[in-house]
């Protein structure tokens, strides 16, 4: 009989959701999103802007590369097994 | 404000001793990768050492990635971000230095004890009881830190890095104790389909709702502040953190599609685990409108580079889990290694280049020196990347040649010659992973306890 432990945990869970949901709204956690959004910058020291070197260039052209490799062979993944499972 | 917390942060110890312990696991749990990796290709590898053999060594090598180096990474940027974002300090140096202690000493008799087969046989969830009361008390240490540092805060509102590790700690210390069934210390474990149930409960939420939730915390503090940009949308991220709550907490059961569970759950874990695009998009695409146009400040920064590569990662692992979990997809994909591929690409490629991320991001901040070197850091990020990346592939075809021969009915000793070239690409990969863990660790090291501020950046 397992149904009551995940019972009891749903129930408890979705009440302490509820509960943290609530404290937000009251608390006013979801107004003034446009300073939030500054938050981590508050803080932050003087910083120079920089320019993209050619290695750096080079460095993103191969993660992006690396990137669109990983998709198209997680496409191909996916139609082999849906063509071989069908 | 900001100089007086600078000011009574002087010491950044808690981060500092997480750091240290993240880094030096790191290497261990690697060496133990490489050693389950050696008995994949020689069974009789190492002479079959009884306390290191693969039953031991797997476990232990996936113990240590999970709480020895990703977890603590994570909470080592966390020690430091929670504070800043809130406009205090932490509420405790010494409680936090005191539970990173003891965690070192719970990853100690975590490896003993596993060495030494005890074991309670239960993927991601093998040790001991014992030590799970260890890791539950430790949680509560970690949440008594943070939340009191968020009852004193100077700032009203939580920045989104604050909800999601608060959820993370929270969620874990009460998801741990009920997936590893602490009630039961004899044996750990319901009995038959419901423990199988709760187990994957279980051991998908330590990924999804550990994990995942302090990652992308770190990654919503590092980037916008490493490029010196606002976040995209604040309310977007808020309603990507509620969804990853709802959504994430029953996608475990997609693991049992092929056993009598009930119906419902597997068409609830289905549907949920198709709808986690909800949230991995909406971080995403806020988190990458935030950076667009800077890529030559995260390529100036070595811990913005990691985690923003964490974040690409994360789309991978997120489009695998989604598909992965149709029933059709599956037969092909399940109980193979396409499935120790995909959780090298959450665990390792999405949460552990981000915890290195947000390691190399604070460090030289609560060190107040440069990192020891850039251009090691530089190395073991490639290193790094081409490892987890080869070895992501590899395992991916291995997975599929399996699955395509329990597909036709062939049996397991016909397709071992045929994968074994594949387990040795997979352990090359893994020697580019287990020499980036070395250099990070002597990197970190340096860092931290012997460098006098004068290294090159």
């Amino acid at each position: 009989m397992y149904y009551p432990y995940f019972i009891s945990y749903m129930v408890f869970g979705l009440f302490v959701a509820l509960v943290v949901f609530a404290w937000a709204l009251r608390n006013g956690q979801f107004k003034d999103q446009q300073r939030a959004r500054f938050l981590p910058l508050s803080q932050a020291g003087p910083h120079r802007s920089v320019r993209a070197t050619r290695a750096s260039r080079i460095e993103v052209y191969a993660l992006f590369g690396l990137a669109i490799v990983g998709l198209c062979s997680s496409f191909a993944v996916v139609i082999f097994a849906l063509w071989r499972a069908s | 404000m900001a100089e007086s917390i600078e000011h009574t942060e002087t010491n950044h110890l808690a981060a500092k001793a997480f750091a240290f312990t993240s880094a030096l696991w790191f290497a261990f749990a690697t060496s133990f990768g490489m050693i389950a990796a050696g008995y994949l290709i020689a069974p009789d590898f190492l002479g079959n050492i009884e306390y290191i053999q693969f039953g031991r060594a797997r476990p232990i090598h996936v113990n240590l990635v999970l709480f020895g180096f990703v977890t603590p990474g994570l909470l080592a940027a966390a020690l430091y971000y929670t504070p800043r974002l809130l406009g205090t300090h932490l509420y405790s140096q010494q409680l936090g230095v005191v539970t990173a202690v003891l965690w070192n000493i719970m990853l100690v008799i975590s490896v003993i004890s596993l060495a030494m087969g005890f074991s309670q046989g239960r993927e991601y969830a093998e040790l001991p009881w014992a030590v799970d009361i260890m890791i539950a008390v430790l949680f509560v240490m970690i949440i008594i830190n943070l939340f009191m540092t968020v009852r004193q805060r100077q700032e009203q509102i939580l920045y989104v890095s604050i909800w999601y590790t608060c959820a993370a700690l929270v969620l874990t210390a009460v998801g741990y104790c009920l997936g590893n069934v602490i009630w039961k210390p004899d044996s750990g474990a319901l009995l038959g389909i419901p423990d199988a149930i709760l187990l994957w409960f279980y051991g998908h939420n330590i990924f999804g709702l550990l994990l995942t939730p302090l990652a992308l915390g770190v990654a919503y503090y590092v980037l916008p502040l490493a490029t010196r940009s606002p976040l995209y949308s604040h309310t977007l991220s808020l309603i990507g953190f509620w969804s990853l709550i709802v959504v994430y907490t029953h996608v475990g059961t997609h693991h049992l599609l092929q056993v009598p569970v009930p119906t419902w759950l597997k068409v609830i874990s289905i549907v949920d685990s198709v709808a986690m695009v909800i949230p991995v998009m909406v971080f995403l695409i806020n988190i990458w409108y935030t950076v667009r146009g800077k890529l030559g400040d995260i390529h100036a920064n070595i811990g913005a580079k990691f985690v923003f590569t964490g974040t690409i990662m994360y789309f991978f692992a997120n489009f695998q889990g989604s598909f992965m979990a149709l029933p059709q997809v599956q037969r092909i994909t399940h109980f193979n290694n396409w499935v120790v591929g995909h959780a090298h690409i959450g665990v390792f490629a999405f949460a552990g280049i981000t915890a290195l991320g947000g390691l190399y991001f604070v460090l030289p901040k609560i060190t107040k020196k440069p990192l020891y070197s850039r251009y090691l850091a530089d190395l073991q990020y490639w290193l790094i990347l081409i490892g987890v990346s080869v070895m992501a592939v590899d395992l991916t075809i291995v997975g599929l040649i399996q699955g395509n021969a329990w597909y036709n009915g062939e049996t397991i000793y016909r397709v071992l010659p045929e994968i074994h070239l594949y387990y040795v690409i997979r352990a090359s990969a893994g020697l580019f992973i287990l020499a980036g863990a070395y250099l990070g660790l002597y990197n970190i090291v340096r860092t931290l306890f012997f460098n006098p501020g004068a290294a090159k950046e």
